[in-house]
């Protein structure tokens, strides 16, 4: 049998702000139709990491594949051309316009050209955006709700239906249940489900466990720039919690012969 | 009993309607009402042909600077600077044709693109050295009133010979001669008056009937028939009024043809769409591949434009352009926009609603005229419906079902 070539990975990935190492190098695998939790404290280094790979900053050292193709990303304009999409913590919408225009924001269908004027077709993003908002079962009034009346929960649905509406590759989520009710975070978790069980690949970055543990497939503990755990998401979850929790501190390393330069 | 229920039904429709739509029906409402007022107030006078199709003309050159100006409020700017750039750009108008000879058509060019330079200094300004546009424009305002001082230096004022530019602002569509039907009625005015409110019935029942093929809601059918007929009965209403003088002015054709674009772009283009972006969050827009940058060269470089318009209209209805031309434009485009409803916090704020705002505030000076009240108490009583629009904004925004 074949190896599968992942559809994301990174090697020995180095990035320093400053005097600052927040990367030491990184090596980071997904595959498809993967769920993968990033977890670590506060400064670990997972959003950095997330940020190098959306193109948001820009790698020191290290290489980059997509389906084992080597790229260079310069820019979230570059990732998302190659087909990666991030889903910011909080700014991912304009709360001014409705969810159609959200969703289409930056690629906006025209019905006519005259010459540099581009006339919208709104009726076809309009539908496209309420066939997308069915499949995914996202619960809101309508497309053309303005952004900001809608819910916290509501919100993020469609931050991230938007990041998954044009047939990416991958999908980086940062900390998608952060500020949420209960039952919101129990809709964001069914929407990542969701769109697993539609084939998409997806890195989750959460602070919290239960999160991680109830979604993903295979996480990754960060510490202090370096990997210290990267395993199949098993067990119970007193059991899992405790465990990440030991890695999360430092109490224990995986990784640790290969050394903290 | 069944017509009981359907009265009160009808009625709780209404509330949420009204509800939906206060800020816009607010808008419509005041202007309503202080016409109404004003036309009691003067005993007919201010209704009257002559007088509307004055205020009109006097409205104009203030609406054009707020449509431009809604779009720089939109992306979280401000423009101070466009009262004396238009005052400037119309003496710069005045000079093309006065010292160098040169026709009408060309002065227009010339004011027009000088217009849109000036406005994409601003945008360097603003844009790329990230000056805030407070600051930048303070300076703007400085520097055209000393370039208008400038222009005017040598003559003091100069006098505008040509006609075809003094008609932009004192002209008046041509009618039909020898049609015995309706003497003294202006006819091409009341056609289009006519074709106009045909083509708006049309247009919202071919909206409507798409937005229900996609199954989405529409306003309940009642108060679909009842925003027609209002409508019809406003543009009627208008078109009837000015057709007993002289008809529609040029200066009513401008003001016109700039809302119907600049609404159409806001409304209906990728452009207009990426402004109302850049203005909800510059941040989302940036990494959703809108340039921030880019658009507001565009939204700048647009003011400037309209700012020269505004220079050319105004000039052209005073037939000369004087040392102070264009002196607190700014500040009256300014208010008009948030009378219309736009939000200094950004992303709100229509063209059409601008309009209507500078009709507003120039209904208030103009009805006060007429009345002979002192000029101070109208910088307060404009004062207090400045303040009072935006209060009522305000509180119509913050109140989330």
């Amino acid at each position: 049998m074949e190896e599968k070539v992942p559809i994301v990975e990174m090697r020995n990935i180095k990035k320093s702000f400053g005097g600052v190492h927040a990367l030491r190098g990184i090596d980071l695998k997904l595959q498809r139709n993967e769920v993968l939790g990033l977890v670590g404290d506060n400064a670990a280094g997972k959003s950095t990491l997330m940020k190098v790979l959306s193109g948001a900053h820009k790698l020191d050292e290290g290489e980059i594949f997509i389906e084992g193709k080597r790229v260079h990303i310069t820019s979230p304009w570059d990732a998302r051309r190659i087909g990666i999409e991030m889903v910011y913590q909080d700014l991912a919408l304009a709360d001014n316009l409705d969810v159609s225009a959200n969703v289409f924001l930056g690629r906006e269908v025209a019905s006519t050209k005259l010459g540099p004027v581009s006339v919208m077709n709104k009726h076809h993003m309009e539908i496209e955006t309420k066939r997308l908002i069915d499949r995914l079962k996202i619960d809101i009034p309508s497309v053309r709700s303005v952004v900001e009346r809608l819910s916290g929960g509501q919100r993020q649905a469609i931050a991230i239906a938007r990041a998954t509406a044009f047939n990416n590759k991958v999908t980086i989520m940062d900390e998608p249940t952060a500020a949420l009710s209960v039952a919101a975070i129990s809709k964001v978790l069914d929407l990542v489900r969701e769109l697993k069980a539609q084939g998409n690949s997806i890195i989750i970055i959460s602070h919290r466990m239960e999160d991680i543990y109830q979604v993903s497939d295979r996480m990754i503990v960060m510490r202090h720039g370096c990997k210290v755990r990267d395993c199949p998401v098993v067990g119970d979850l007193d059991e899992f919690r405790e465990q990440v929790v030991a890695y999360i501190i430092g109490a224990r390393d995986d990784f640790a012969e290969r050394g903290v330069n | 009993m069944n017509a009981r229920k359907s009265k009160t039904s009808f009625l709780k429709e209404g509330k949420v309607v009204f509800k939906e739509n206060i800020r816009d029906v607010g808008m419509y409402i005041a202007l309503f009402a202080i016409m109404l007022f004003f036309t009691i107030a003067t005993k007919g006078i201010f209704i009257s042909s002559r007088n509307i199709s004055n205020l009109i003309n006097q409205t104009g050159y203030i609406a054009v600077l707020a449509v431009g100006m809604t779009l720089v409020i939109i992306i979280r700017h401000i423009d101070l600077s466009v009262g004396f750039l238009s005052g400037f750009l119309g003496a710069i108008a005045a000079i093309v044709m006065v010292s160098w000879h040169m026709p009408t058509g060309v002065s227009i060019v010339v004011t027009l693109s000088l217009g849109v330079l000036a406005g994409l200094l601003t945008g360097f300004l603003v844009a790329q050295m990230k000056i805030p546009a407070f600051v930048a424009t303070l300076a703007g305002w400085l520097g055209y009133r000393g370039a208008l001082q400038l222009a005017t230096m040598a003559k003091g004022t100069i006098i505008i010979p040509n006609a075809a530019f003094n008609a932009i602002s004192n002209g008046y569509l041509p009618d039909i001669p020898n049609i015995k039907i309706f003497p003294g009625v202006h006819k091409v005015t009341l056609i289009l008056g006519v074709l106009l409110a045909i083509a708006f019935i049309i247009n919202a029942i071919r909206e409507r009937r798409s937005t229900r093929s996609y199954k989405f809601k529409v306003l309940p059918i009642e108060f679909f028939i009842l925003k027609l007929a209002l409508m019809s009965v406003l543009i009627g209403g208008i078109t009837w009024v000015l057709s007993g003088y002289r008809g529609l002015s040029w200066t009513a054709v401008i003001v016109f043809s700039v809302s119907l674009l600049y609404n159409f772009m806001m409304t209906q283009t990728f452009l207009g769409r990426h402004i109302y972006a850049v203005g909800g969050n510059p941040e989302a827009a940036e990494l959703s591949g809108i340039s921030v940058k880019k658009i507001t060269y565009v939204v700048f470089g647009s003011m400037g434009m309209l700012a020269g318009l505004s220079g050319i209209m105004f000039a052209s209805r005073l037939q000369s352009a004087t040392t102070t031309a264009g002196q607190l434009f700014e500040l009256d485009a300014i208010a008009a926009a948030f009378v219309g409803g736009a939000s200094a916090t950004g992303g709100v704020g229509k063209v059409t609603g601008s309009i209507i705002g500078a009709f507003v505030m120039m209904s208030l000076t103009n009805g006060m005229n007429l009345m002979g009240i002192d000029i101070s108490f109208q910088y307060i009583v404009r004062a207090t419906v400045l303040a009072g629009a935006v209060i009522f904004d305000v509180a119509a925004r913050s109140k989330k079902d």
